[in-house]
């Protein structure tokens, strides 16, 4: 009798064991099956991508390398819908909300960031937060305000990461040993060597980040402007700002008097030599042009001690898009390092990874720094540590016509 | 039957020139559904004239409009006079002349910055050949305050296109009239002033007034050679319609019609002087 008592307990408590081992199992195996779900959901979807279609680089890598990769590995078919400004797609979705069409929309992904996303968060046009539950999001260092706030609107996981845009100095070493390391240091080396610089007229994008840079250094502060702003406090440092720089006109390239149209004239100022410095969006450009022979060998980058203004680009799914698993994948897996790692290849796009290559594994870490990254183009660390995040576009945009109207026009 | 024959082209004009005019007409006058604007009002007129700019930006314009269609004119005149039996015999001018025809503004207008500017082609040459120290002291003529980079590039572009319609007619009417004013004692100014004028004045006024209209008009050349401030009433309109902000667009298309509509004043104004001299007796 004892032995079958004995042999009883020993069942119930292996069951028990048992059941309690799978239920943990089945706990711990709960998130990564939400995204195996999502994985199978995903399969044999047809993914609409509304996207700017002006760069040819841009629509290579998506329609060739993302494109196969999807089908091959998650049997996704990726549909890249180009249109010349997603404002409209956005204005489009405004309407749909509107009339109350919260299904099967025939955008499945945005590729957004800025003003944009701004309108579409606030007008509630966005699915999501999905941006957390991606498994690739933990190469992204989201601590950098950079990176969790887009032109001052928190992302709160409503979009997924894609690129970076930084702005980087441009000056030629065997015409300037040693370049101005601060805001503060280039002004004065303004001052000191009239008719040397100058910046492209606002509101050219490229333009418009050099005084933003002004702004921020005039009003000290940076994360301050991040959040809400006192509109007193605004227009005080944006006055300020206004006064330095035109105080600094006269100084400039011909006296301030004309600006260069665009960044494209501000390269060939540079190149002539009629400059010594230039600036761009793109980290790789100065690269770029060396070896497209534009620039001489000697032409190196630099960004700031304090830093330079920084943005990401992001990718976002509307609310009423039909296929959220399959774009989900498609964000996901435009954030895997084999993705970021081609996009960065300057043959094939040159973006710039918003995954942190720190948080790779190492072997993937020696392939992103042993990437062809051209002679003028500075390390990933160098780039990542120096970084400002962009003002809220609102401010941006009172920036650029307060510099119209109180620099330009001098009223 | 005449109507029949013109319809087709007449339709396609009207549609698509004259659709697009009243479109934009309409956005001027401040009509847009679908930002809730549902009436008619000149305030987008309004604000462009007022606009402490505006008056800056419309005799800038004209400047560089007639001093270009002056300076090609008159440059065409004396071409077209050179040319007339050199062009009979050699077919080689002809074609010289049609190549600034075949090359877009635009093309021009960068090759002259790559000319002109002050460390551009000329000013190394210059520096070169030593007859200036560097190429700060080559002239501003790019970006500059009198537009000259703009007027030369039009100057350029404007030539041979007048010059080829002055030579049309003087091929046509022959030598006659001029041996009759020899015969007559008329001098060389005289058989110029009352016989040659006279003949190749009606394409003169027309290739002048097409030109005028053009450089009015054009945004590109001013937009690479002229300064940031104070600008060409085309690159505003421009800047208007390409603002961040919506609301600046019809204004922008405001800017536009003020274009056309000063063009077409120039036109009227043309017609009605021609008209006035010829019933004053004057020979034109």
């Amino acid at each position: 009798m004892k032995m079958r008592r004995l042999g009883h307990g020993r069942v119930f408590l292996t069951a028990g064991i048992t059941f309690l081992l799978m239920l943990a199992i089945a706990s711990a195996a709960a998130d990564d099956r939400g995204w195996e779900d999502i994985l199978a959901e995903a399969r044999g979807q047809t993914v609409d991508w509304f996207m700017w279609g002006g760069s040819p680089a841009v629509n290579g890598y998506v329609n060739g390398y993302v494109a196969e990769n999807l089908k091959k590995r998650y049997d996704i078919t990726l549909r890249q819908a180009p249109v010349k400004d997603i404002a409209e797609v956005v204005s489009k979705l405004v309407i749909e909300k509107q009339a109350g069409k919260a299904r099967d929309g025939h955008v499945d992904l945005m590729w957004i960031n800025g003003e944009n996303f701004r309108t579409c968060k606030r007008n509630g046009l966005l699915f999501g937060p999905f941006a957390d539950r991606l498994p690739n999001q933990k190469y992204v260092n989201w601590e950098q305000p950079s990176v969790y706030n887009d032109f001052g609107e928190p992302v709160d996981g409503l979009e997924s990461p894609w690129g970076s845009a930084q702005m980087v100095m441009i000056y030629d070493t065997a015409r300037l040993s040693e370049p101005p390391r601060s805001v503060g240091a280039l002004l004065d080396w303004i001052r000191a060597h009239p008719g040397r610089f100058a910046y492209p007229a606002p509101p050219d994008f490229t333009g418009s980040v050099f005084i933003r840079h002004i702004f921020y250094h005039v009003a000290g502060d940076v994360a301050h402007w991040q959040t809400s702003v006192d509109p007193a406090a605004f227009d005080r440092a944006a006055s300020d700002t206004y006064r330095v720089l035109r105080e600094l006109a006269p100084a400039l390239w011909r006296k301030g008097e004309t600006y260069p149209e665009s960044p494209v004239r501000l390269n060939t100022l540079f190149a002539d030599g009629e400059v010594d410095f230039s600036f761009s969006y793109h980290q790789a450009e100065a690269s770029r042009n060396i070896i497209d022979g534009l620039f001489p060998e000697t032409v190196r980058t630099y960004v700031f001690e304090e830093g330079t203004i920084a943005n990401t680009h992001f990718v976002a799914i509307p609310f009423n898009a039909a296929d959220t698993a399959g774009a989900m994948v498609v964000a996901n897996f435009l954030l895997s390092p084999e993705a970021q790692l081609e996009k960065a290849d300057p043959d094939v796009w040159g973006d710039f990874p918003a995954i942190d290559p720190r948080r790779l594994p190492a072997e993937w870490q020696k392939r992103f720094s042993a990437r062809p990254r051209g002679p003028a183009t500075l390390s990933d660390a160098e780039l990542q540590s120096h970084q400002l995040p962009e003002p809220p576009s609102e401010l941006l945009i009172k920036l650029e016509k307060g510099w119209e109207r109180h620099v330009l026009k001098g009223r | 039957m005449l109507t029949l024959l013109l319809s087709p082209s007449l339709g396609v004009v009207m549609l698509l020139f004259g659709g697009g005019l009243a479109l934009g007409i309409v956005q001027a006058l401040g009509y847009l559904p679908g930002a809730g604007l549902g009436r008619l009002s000149l305030m987008h007129f309004t604000a462009v004239l007022t606009d402490p700019d505006f008056l800056q930006s419309f005799f800038l314009t004209l400047y560089i409009a007639g001093v270009s269609t002056a300076i090609a004119a008159g440059i065409s005149i004396l071409a077209a006079l050179g040319l007339v039996s050199l062009s009979e015999r050699s077919r080689v001018i002809h074609f010289i002349f049609q190549i600034p025809l075949t090359v877009p503004h635009l093309v021009i207008a960068i090759a002259v910055a790559f000319l002109l500017a002050p460390a551009g082609l000329l000013s190394r040459v210059a520096v070169g050949l030593g007859w200036i120290q560097s190429a700060a002291d080559f002239p501003l003529l790019i970006n500059d305050t009198w537009g000259m980079g703009i007027i030369l590039t039009y100057i350029w572009k404007e030539i041979p296109f007048i010059t080829l319609m002055l030579l049309a007619v003087l091929r046509q009417t022959g030598r006659d009239l001029l041996d009759v004013g020899r015969t007559l004692k008329a001098n060389a100014w005289q058989r110029f002033r009352y016989i040659t004028l006279p003949i190749i004045f009606p394409a003169l006024g027309a290739a002048s007034l097409i030109v005028f209209a053009y450089t009015f008009g054009a945004f590109e050349v001013p937009f690479l050679l002229g300064r940031t401030y104070p600008m060409t009433l085309p690159v505003w309109a421009y800047k208007q319609y390409s603002d961040i902000d919506l609301m600046a667009r019809p204004e922008g298309i405001a800017t536009g019609i003020v274009i056309a509509l000063v063009v077409m004043l120039a036109v009227v104004l043309a017609q009605i002087l021609t008209k006035t001299a010829r019933k004053r007796g004057l020979v034109l």
